[in-house]
């Protein structure tokens, strides 16, 4: 089934065009990977699809319903309900623990305050990281933060996961640990993931691989038993 | 490195970086303008006679009577307290940026040396221009202004003129001053060329010590009067100066006591929090509560003449109400003669204490814009996972408040009993001067106004700082 | 690859019979070309001459398959060489798809050689997600990720490589046809 579609997707910042008319499905538990070169706008459309950033032309539908005409206050609510976001670095709020960092999008839900730290926990030890509970963004390793905000992303059990280059600031080992967990919890949860990465290895992990070049769909690599129609090649 | 070379490179930055450059110049102007004029009142001559001849060329008696115009003096340099304060926090502004160019600096081949000294020049220029442009204002003020009334009176001391050298002390000597206090500043700052590393500074929580101080303060302000009257008006210096030590004191225990009441509001939050934003202005309060009182400082200073200027305000006026009781009863009627001198004093006090609060609102609004810039990337992300703009507003609220008001009311308590001990009784078992609550409630607010207003200023700065595009920002 | 000091390495953990020793070179390298049984018995017949193993138990009667093997000194002092002598990185450069690129521009033209490019990118797109599945499958060994790891590596560069040279073909042809 179809959760997230993008047809026609125009943006561009000032005189620049970033995405120049991209049409995309993303089905219910599917991995799909965004590559191309540097500045392909990779990002631009992850953030058009999560609703961070309105399109200039173009729709974006979510379960049918059309995401680019809400509210910001609706896209906020939509983003840490149904969507969970994931950046290279940088995400967590350093002067809060590990825990208190995950169990952030629960307290804003209104989730209690215990209730919350039960879940982050859980969380934490499903990314196995259960040991940087009590501990700051600052005094963890790269690895270590990034699985913490992994948890984040997912501690309110999105439908879509949007993860913007989540391994590009670990080291290899490091960065396959933290996808194939993400992958794993991923397929567990059927959640849906849109993995923007400029990595042929990372993008390897998912079922679907769509190439931008220069704000358009240069071509998608069909996955393993997923066809696929379409790419302008 | 030549000096040529150096300048080009303190100069060179983009708009907060000129933002910088133009408040600093700016508080050097009033620093100036209050130096100056101090230093003016200093320079009137007092004219042969006893010890009381006054200078009838003047309007006010605050220039007239020679033992007035120590008080106010002093006065206009305490004026002073606030714009360096502003200066010290414009000295933040964009600071990541001029870091991060420093660091490049470093990156290129500059010594440590050579970067502190860009950054020295940098402050050290932009004060001059304040000061020379501060000596132009005064000496153009001074023409402009010089206008004797009917009977030849001055509003203000524009016939006399300073003593040149300490013109030139006050011209010269405030950008040094600025570019040594840089030198300090950046010496809690590593700059290495991979960036710069605060290094750690004061850690653990606070300790209560600070309330000794104003426990000490407020000792020396009590035993004042005391001891004069033990030694009847001998040796009044020395005991002048006590008491000016124990006020700085009891400034400087307000001011560090600042610190642990934020370390403290954040633990109460802490435990308390039920919402995200409470939850994330405790957890920032915990973490560095020194920033309270960076940030407070020139206010609860403020605050503390307040409190004590309100002391003063009472004991004022219930001297003036029992002479016209006295008169009264002597019979001279109502409208008989009553010095309204020190009460009109008083007014250009609580002036001087109003302006000194908005000087120390601009600083803190520096400070708290500051802040939220240099944390925009994580605030970008926040909002980009859904956390609202106004949970990270109200958090900013709840971080600026929770110390705020307790410091407030605690600088406006402190403040009062030094000045109502240092007023003292009019004589042994006389009516003693109400609490003006009334007035210290509108100082309290005031400020409390003030704050908020503030905080309202650089929640606006929220939404340009968490557009998306700070994502990409390092 | 090395069949011989495979052998003696894989001999070096205990006395084998030959069937064994191909079952431990399949297990221990999954994603190598299986071994043929003639080859470890031809392997081990030169390994025999040369006195690098030697033939336990004569129990020639229940066929070559019962004659166990194990390491001699000196098949140890030469496994012991060859550990501790490096490789040559990568003397010449000598991949088909290197050659066949070559080819493409020399007999035909820019398109040729890229749609040659394309589908062998897509092919190594492919093979590079069945790896990545067959990593991240819940019953992995360890033997079989740092297998998967080095096919992995290598398909990685090769993509970098086909990425690259599919920017660079339009430059490429005007230098060989001038």
């Amino acid at each position: 089934m179809t959760q997230l579609q993008a047809r026609g997707l125009v943006k561009s910042y000032g005189p620049t065009p970033a995405l120049r008319g991209i049409t995309l499905d993303i089905d219910e538990g599917e991995i799909v990977a965004v590559t191309g070169p540097s500045g392909c706008g990779k990002s631009t459309l992850l953030h058009c699809l999560a609703g961070i950033l309105r399109p200039d032309a173009g729709e974006v539908s979510w379960r049918g319903h059309r995401l680019d005409t809400w509210s910001e206050a609706a896209r906020s609510r939509l983003r840490r309900t149904d969507f969970g976001v994931l950046f290279q670095f940088g995400q967590l709020v350093p002067e809060l623990t590990a825990a208190e960092n995950v169990a952030l999008p629960l307290l804003l839900a209104g989730t209690g305050r215990r209730a919350a730290r039960t879940a982050a926990l859980t969380w934490l030890e499903r990314l196995s990281v259960a040991e940087c509970a009590d501990v700051r963004p600052g005094e963890m390793s790269g690895g270590q933060q990034q699985r913490c905000a992994t948890a984040r992303a997912l501690v309110t059990e999105p439908r879509v996961l949007f993860a913007d280059e989540p391994t590009g600031a670990l080291d290899t080992l490091a960065g396959e640990q933290v996808l194939t967990q993400l992958v794993r919890l991923a397929r567990e949860h059927r959640t849906s993931v849109v993995l923007v990465t400029h990595e042929p290895r990372i993008a390897a992990y998912a079922d679907r691989e769509v190439v931008l070049r220069d704000g358009v769909i240069d071509h998608t690599g069909l996955g393993l038993d997923a066809p696929l129609a379409g790419g302008s090649r | 490195m030549s000096l040529a070379t150096l300048t080009r490179l303190a100069l060179a930055g983009n708009r907060t970086d000129a933002a910088r450059v133009a408040l600093t110049a700016l508080s050097a102007l009033l620093a100036t303008l209050a130096g100056l004029a101090a230093l003016t009142v200093l320079a009137i001559e007092k004219p042969p006679g006893d010890a009381w001849q006054q200078s009838e060329q003047y309007v006010n008696a605050l220039l007239r009577e020679p033992g007035l115009r120590g008080g106010t003096a002093f006065a206009l340099v305490m004026l002073t307290i606030p714009v360096l304060a502003l200066a010290g926090q414009s000295a933040r502004l964009g600071a990541p940026s001029r870091d991060r160019r420093l660091a490049a600096l470093r990156l290129a081949g500059a010594t440590p040396g050579q970067v502190t000294r860009v950054a020295m020049l940098e402050t050290g220029l932009a004060s001059l221009a304040g000061t020379v442009l501060g000596l132009a204002c005064y000496l153009g003020g001074r023409e402009v202004l010089h206008r004797p009334d009917d009977n030849g009176q001055l509003a203000l001391p524009t016939d006399v003129l300073p003593p040149v050298p300490a013109m030139a002390a006050v011209v010269l000597g405030l950008p040094v001053l600025a570019a040594a206090a840089t030198a300090v500043l950046l010496r809690a700052v590593a700059t290495t060329p991979l960036g710069v590393v605060r290094r750690a500074g004061r850690t653990g929580s606070p300790q209560p010590w600070p309330a000794l101080l104003i426990g000490l303060g407020v000792l020396a302000a009590a035993v004042v009067e005391p001891i004069q009257w033990a030694l009847r008006g001998a040796a009044l210096e020395w005991l002048a100066l006590v008491a000016m030590v124990g006020i700085f004191g009891a400034v400087m225990g307000v001011i560090f006591g600042a610190g642990w009441i934020a370390h403290l509001a954040g633990r109460t939050l802490h435990r308390l929090a039920r919402r995200p934003a409470a939850l994330l202005a405790a957890r920032r309060l915990t973490d560095d509560p020194w920033a309270s009182s960076r940030t407070f400082a020139a206010l609860l200073a403020a605050l503390i003449i307040a409190g004590g200027a309100a002391a003063f305000r009472a004991s004022f006026q219930l001297r003036a109400e029992l002479e016209q009781e006295q008169n009264r009863l002597a019979g001279f009627g109502d409208d008989a003669f009553h010095d309204s001198f020190y009460l009109n004093t008083m007014d250009l006090v609580d002036l001087a204490v109003a302006a000194a609060v908005a000087i120390a609102a601009a600083g803190l609004l520096v400070t708290l814009v500051e802040g939220i810039v240099s944390r925009r990337r994580t605030y970008a992300a926040l909002v980009a996972t859904g956390v609202p703009r106004a949970t990270i507003g109200t958090s900013i609220a709840w971080q600026v408040l929770a110390p705020v008001v307790p410091a407030v009311l605690i600088a406006l308590g402190v403040g009062y009993a030094i000045g109502r001990l240092l007023t003292g009784d009019l004589s042994p078992g006389a009516r003693r001067p109400d609490v003006p609550l009334e007035q210290l409630a509108v100082q309290g607010a005031g400020a409390i106004v003030a704050v908020l207003v503030v905080v309202g200023l650089g929640v606006l700065f929220l939404r340009s700082t968490t557009a998306v595009e700070e994502l990409r920002a390092t | 690859m090395s069949t011989p000091h495979l052998l003696l390495g894989l001999l070096a953990t205990g006395t084998m019979h030959g069937y064994e020793l191909k079952r431990a070179h399949d297990t221990r390298l999954p994603q190598a070309r299986p071994l043929a049984f003639g080859q470890v018995y031809a392997t081990l017949g030169r390994l025999l001459r040369d006195g690098l193993v030697a033939s336990t138990g004569p129990e020639r009667l229940a066929g070559p398959d019962r004659t166990a093997y194990t390491l001699t000194e000196q098949g140890r002092a030469t496994l012991d060489q060859w550990l501790s002598s490096v490789e040559p990185p990568m003397p010449y450069v000598n991949s088909p798809l290197f050659a066949k690129v070559v080819v493409a521009l020399l007999v035909a033209d820019v398109d040729r050689a890229r749609a040659y490019l394309v589908a062998q990118r897509r092919a190594h797109t492919e093979r590079l997600r069945e790896l990545t599945a067959l990593k991240t499958a819940p019953s992995v060994t360890v033997d079989d990720i740092v297998a998967a790891d080095y096919a992995i590596a290598h398909l990685d560069a090769d993509l970098r490589w086909l990425h690259t040279t599919l920017d660079r073909v339009a430059d490429w042809h005007r230098e060989v046809h001038p």
